[in-house]
């Protein structure tokens, strides 16, 4: 009897419901002893499976639950991670509802600091001058962007308008001067900032100090102002300290359809400001794009490295185009970035795309080359199939047949050895000097920006002798140098199939952007359809090259090259003007007409044995050096070369060399 | 009185209790059903072979992947060596044609099948279909090693394994990545602080315990068990690689190091002879491969891998061993077809043998013949000017696969005991 005695303890509620309904039954039983005993054995079978089935279950059911809990962890892991990155004061410290921010606006010094912590401290000198402004997350109070407008100069102002009108309703928004910030700020701006309920802001002067805190299309939370009482000095220092309720996160956050892809969009946009539509809440733009395939894609296979450093904004910009564009396979994009920043990261990321960081080496250019290298060391080891990669920028635009430009032009770099690569950038293709999207060039000349190279003379001859860190050298130059180069050519388009939008950047700034890379040519037609493409294998392109020089009209050298009515006004053309080019290495004439024609004049680019190619006025325009180029022999003999004098030394552009 | 009472008790009990016990045989054949049978019970035999868990497990994996487009294909030994045996009459299988099963319900724990990374477009749904579809999986990822040999460079994780269980049984799914040198890696299973040791039998895995490399297989389609699945064009060679295919990394870190303290010789005749040495390598791997003979990196080559993952420059040879039981008698006319004349032979087959032969721009090919004793390995040296001659003797050694300029070579397993042997305790500045 002791065997089933504990048994009434384990399930002792179900027994005791039933009692009443069972005793009655019970009772009409006989007392026979063998079906007691019968009965009493085959009870304490039961209960003795009941036992074991009941225990297998409460040990199933508790490592399934277990397991439940720790499975979906690729991504529970992930989101945990990016919690902790977000904000790690906030953790473990309980719900707290409110922050507290200072703002400091100086002259020569501005600084934020959002619960005692700073977020931004700038008093070096003579930078970081204009309005500051940092978007805080109205339900985590973590920093979501950081921007300075330096509205003492022309269009930052616009800037910041097109960075404010960004921002996602609710955020918080913290603005404050450092030196001077009025004297640019345009009424646009200054409504901008009349809407965003500040008083000081619409009204702010010469070197006036201002802290801004508010939430956009929301209340004011402190503001305060000090005048300049001169022209000749600054306003006085002000210290803003204001509590910033926070909101709940739901209301911070917006709510799309649980997607693959908009799981990604959320985690992105809880973290960065100032992408505009892709977080917007009704209407997000996609982060995928399906362009169409390309038939017979030749450079679906080909890795394609995304060189990038800090500018996630150009980053994203960039990988929207890259990813628009026809015959784009993301998964053979890998995007290099030059040091731990997360932002880029997180753009990648948004992207779905593979990022990889690369801790600095040495500096400035150097820098650079020596980014470039690991990247490109990493580009095939990464693929090691591949016998070329596609090289990027992360401030270019991407054409949408750059593939396809790529995919009927590449058998020519593993069929012709005297090619040194292939380019998608034509550096004296301007919108005045650039008309056939189907026209391909060869030229001695290095362009970059959006090119291919091949693995073996990747790994055979430029990875072994790439230049050293201690060597403060642009990659871009040292790969133009002849011993790298060794006399081999690159093909390029009429019409860039990149666009280089970037204007910050190591050797950039906007007067240089603006004079040398705002007017270039960008092809925007879908599939074209390249002419030709075998004539620019070595000899056929001589072959083709004799071909237009016979064809080509000699144009009246007795006109300045420089006034338009040097061509004449008709369409379809082709002429051919003569200039002076005493040896391989003169290019004075060159230089000059190139300066006239407002093309690249900072150094030669774009020639082919001392012939350029170009258009003008809708006609194809050709330009051969005499008596240095081989070509000069279709000069006729009445015709003096054109020689343009070089202006006198300091009227050049200044430092023109190292900016290129 | 009392007796009525144990009868009332005992009835009542008997009846409470199977009430319970349907309640619980219900709920728990529901529960099954509901997690669509990931119930852990190992209870072997109780099912397998029964119904045939495996089978329907492998068809609904299959279904998966090849509904996603994932080209999966099959590496399971036991299924490869039952398909290797019955080549023939698997080959000629039309589809449907199969009356039992004999592959696919042999009682296991696992079937193993591997993906090449590079051809996975949509991991991430795939990831989630699977579990949507009843599938627990487990997920294994770590650092690219493809991005060690750089300097500073950290990427995103790559998956190196997924287990995936449904019913009972698990499908291990082993992630190949390509790598330089035209072969395929896969990972080491590592199982980190917060796995579930239970999941599945983890020693059991045939695949994962060590790195493995493996020529790239050419693959095909075949119908077992009416199931359609890929698995490699000559089961034979796979099933002859996995047990030697482990695969050990270079010591990247430690390489980095070393030329810290030892600046790297980047002197123009330094970079032309690492170049010549590489091609040597690359024609001496080649005719090798070509009689399928063996071989390692032996002396400063090996040295030269450990120390700093690339060639000595000044070491003006490359070396390479080879046990004497793979000695093939062709060996020197194959070299010579080559263009690799034979410059010395010192010993001869039966004791202490070395080859050297001549290659391009001044740079020779030794290949030494390792002997075999019962607790130790040897092999005979003979310095060419004297004539004198030396016997090397090193531990016992196994063979692991490495990269190395661009290729998959082989090196001893236990690389630092066999340098030492070779070469001493200290060989930093050699």
């Amino acid at each position: 009897m002791d065997d089933w005695k504990p048994s009434p303890l384990i399930k002792p509620f179900g027994a005791r419901k039933k009692r009443s309904w069972y005793l009655t039954w019970k009772y009409k039983l006989t007392n026979q002893r063998a079906l007691r005993r019968f009965c009493q054995t085959g009870a304490v079978l039961f209960l003795l499976v009941t036992v074991i089935v009941n225990i297998k279950l409460i040990l199933d059911t508790r490592r399934a639950i277990s397991e439940a809990n720790e499975d979906p962890e690729p991504e529970k892991d992930y989101d945990e991670a990016l919690g902790r990155v977000e904000s790690p004061r906030r953790r473990g410290s309980g719900p707290r509802r409110v922050l507290d921010v200072e703002v400091y606006s100086s002259r020569s010094k501005v600084y934020v600091a959002v619960d005692g912590t700073t977020v931004l401290e700038d008093e070096a000198r003579e930078q970081g001058r204009g309005i500051h402004v940092i978007v805080l997350n109205q339900a985590t109070g973590h920093v979501m962007a950081k921007r300075v407008f330096d509205t003492y100069s022309p269009h930052e102002d616009e800037a910041m308008v097109l960075f404010l009108n960004m921002v996602a309703p609710g955020r918080v928004l913290i603005c404050t001067v450092k030196d001077e910030g009025s004297f640019h700020l345009k009424d646009t701006a200054k409504a901008l900032l009349r809407s965003l309920g500040s008083q000081a802001g619409p009204a702010l002067g010469w070197r006036d100090t201002w802290a801004f805190v508010g939430r956009k299309g929301g209340p004011v939370l402190g503001e305060k102002h000090s005048k300049s009482p001169a022209l000749s000095s600054w306003g006085d220092p002000v210290l803003l300290k204001t509590d910033v309720p926070l909101s709940s996160a739901e209301e911070a956050e917006c709510h799309w359809a649980d997607t693959e892809l908009n799981r990604r969009r959320h985690r992105f946009c809880s973290k960065v400001e100032g992408y505009g539509s892709v977080c917007s809440c009704k209407d997000p733009t996609p982060i995928e794009f399906s362009p169409d395939p390309l038939p017979d894609n030749k450079v679906f296979n080909v890795p394609v490295a995304v060189i990038a450093g800090n500018r996630p904004n150009y980053l994203y910009r960039m990988l929207r185009s890259l990813l628009s564009a026809q015959g784009v396979s993301p998964q053979m994009i890998t995007v290099f970035i030059d040091g731990y920043y997360e932002e880029p990261m997180d753009v990648v990321a948004l992207f779905g795309l593979r990022g990889i960081q690369h801790t600095p080496i040495s500096i400035k250019n150097a820098r650079v080359s020596q980014h470039y290298k690991a990247s490109l060391t990493a580009t095939f080891n990464l693929f090691p199939e591949a016998k070329f990669a596609v090289v990027l920028e992360e401030d270019l635009d991407i054409a949408v047949d750059f593939f396809s430009f790529l995919s009927q032009s590449i058998h020519l770099l593993e069929e012709d050895d005297s090619l040194y690569c292939i380019s998608a950038w034509n550096d004296q293709g301007y919108e005045h000097t650039a008309e056939d999207p189907a026209l391909l060039y060869r030229v001695e000349t290095m362009p970059g920006l959006g090119w291919v190279l091949r693995k073996s003379l990747y790994k055979e001859e430029l990875e072994p002798k790439w230049p050293t860190p201690e060597k403060l050298w642009d990659w871009d130059m040292w790969m133009r140098m002849p011993e790298q180069r060794r006399g081999r050519e690159c093909i390029i388009p009429d019409i860039s199939r990149s666009y280089h939008f970037g204007i910050v950047g190591l050797n950039m700034n906007g007067y240089f952007h603006e004079a040398y890379f705002k007017k270039h040519k960008f092809n925007t037609v879908p599939g074209v359809q390249l002419r030709n493409v075998d004539s620019l294998k070595k000899e056929a392109y001589e072959v083709e090259v004799h071909r237009l020089l016979s064809e080509a009209e000699v144009l009246d050298h007795s006109k300045n090259p420089c006034e338009d009515s040097f061509l004449p006004d008709t369409e379809g053309h082709t002429y051919v003007a003569f200039i002076r080019m005493e040896k391989d290495d003169d290019f004075t004439t060159w230089t000059q007409l190139a300066k006239c024609l407002h093309i690249w004049d900072l150094d030669v680019r774009g020639n082919h044995r001392g012939l350029w190619r170009l258009f003008r006025k809708r006609n194809h325009f050709l330009v051969v050096g005499v008596p240095a180029s081989p070509y000069s022999m279709k000069k006729p003999p009445s015709i003096t070369p054109v020689f343009l004098e070089p202006p006198p030394k300091e009227e050049g552009a200044p430092g023109a060399a190292e900016q290129t | 009185m009392s007796r009525i009472n144990k009868n009332v008790i005992l009835a009542l009990l008997t009846l409470t209790s199977s009430a319970f016990l349907l309640f619980q045989l219900y709920y728990y054949k529901h529960y099954l059903s509901a997690k669509n049978g990931a119930g852990l019970s190992k209870s072997k035999g109780s099912r397998i072979g029964f119904d045939g868990t495996q089978w329907r497990t492998v068809k609904k994996f299959i279904m998966l992947t090849s509904s996603q487009n994932v080209p999966v294909f099959l590496i399971d030994p036991l299924i490869l060596e039952l398909i290797n045996k019955n080549f023939e009459q698997v080959k000629n299988a039309s589809h449907g044609s199969a009356s039992e099963c004999k592959y696919f319900c042999v009682p296991r724990d696992f079937t193993a099948f591997a993906l090449q990374y590079h051809l996975w477009k949509n991991e991430e749904s795939w990831f989630r279909i699977a579990e949507n579809m009843g599938f627990q999986c487990l997920k294994f990822e770590s650092k690219d090693p493809r991005l060690d040999g750089i300097d500073s460079l950290s990427g995103t994780e790559i998956p190196l394994h997924y287990i995936c269980t449904l019913a009972s049984h698990a499908v291990h799914l082993v992630v190949f990545h390509e790598r330089s040198g035209n072969y395929l890696w896969h990972g080491h299973l590592r199982l980190k602080g917060h796995i579930d040791r239970k999941f599945v039998p983890f020693r059991k895995l045939q695949f994962g315990r060590y790195p493995g490399a493996f020529d790239r297989p050419e693959l095909q389609q075949v119908t077992i068990d009416g199931l359609e699945v890929l698995i490699p064009k000559d089961p034979m060679h796979f099933l002859e690689e996995i047990p030697h295919s482990r695969f050990i990394e270079c010591r990247y870190k430690e390489a980095r190091a070393f030329f810290q303290q030892y600046l790297d010789d980047n002197t123009v005749e330094a970079m032309a002879f690492r170049k010549s040495a590489k091609e040597l390598m690359q024609l001496a791997a080649k005719t090798l491969k070509k009689l399928g003979v063996r071989f390692w990196l032996s002396s400063g080559t090996c040295l030269g891998w450990y120390r700093q993952c690339g060639i000595i420059p000044y070491s003006k040879d490359v070396d390479l061993g080879i046990f004497i039981q793979d000695y093939k008698s062709d060996i020197i006319s194959a070299f010579q077809d080559a263009g690799l004349p034979l410059k010395h032979k010192f010993g001869k087959v039966e004791d202490s043998l070395e080859l050297s032969f001549q290659g391009k721009d001044d740079v020779k090919l030794d290949i030494f013949f390792f002997y075999e004793e019962t607790d130790y390995m040897w092999n005979g040296g003979t310095q060419a000017k004297t004539g004198k001659k030396f016997k090397y003797l090193f531990p016992k050694f196994t063979l692991c696969w490495t990269e190395f300029v661009d290729m998959k070579v082989r090196v001893p397993c236990e690389t630092i005991e066999y340098i030492e042997a070779n070469y001493g305790k200290n060989q930093q500045g050699m």
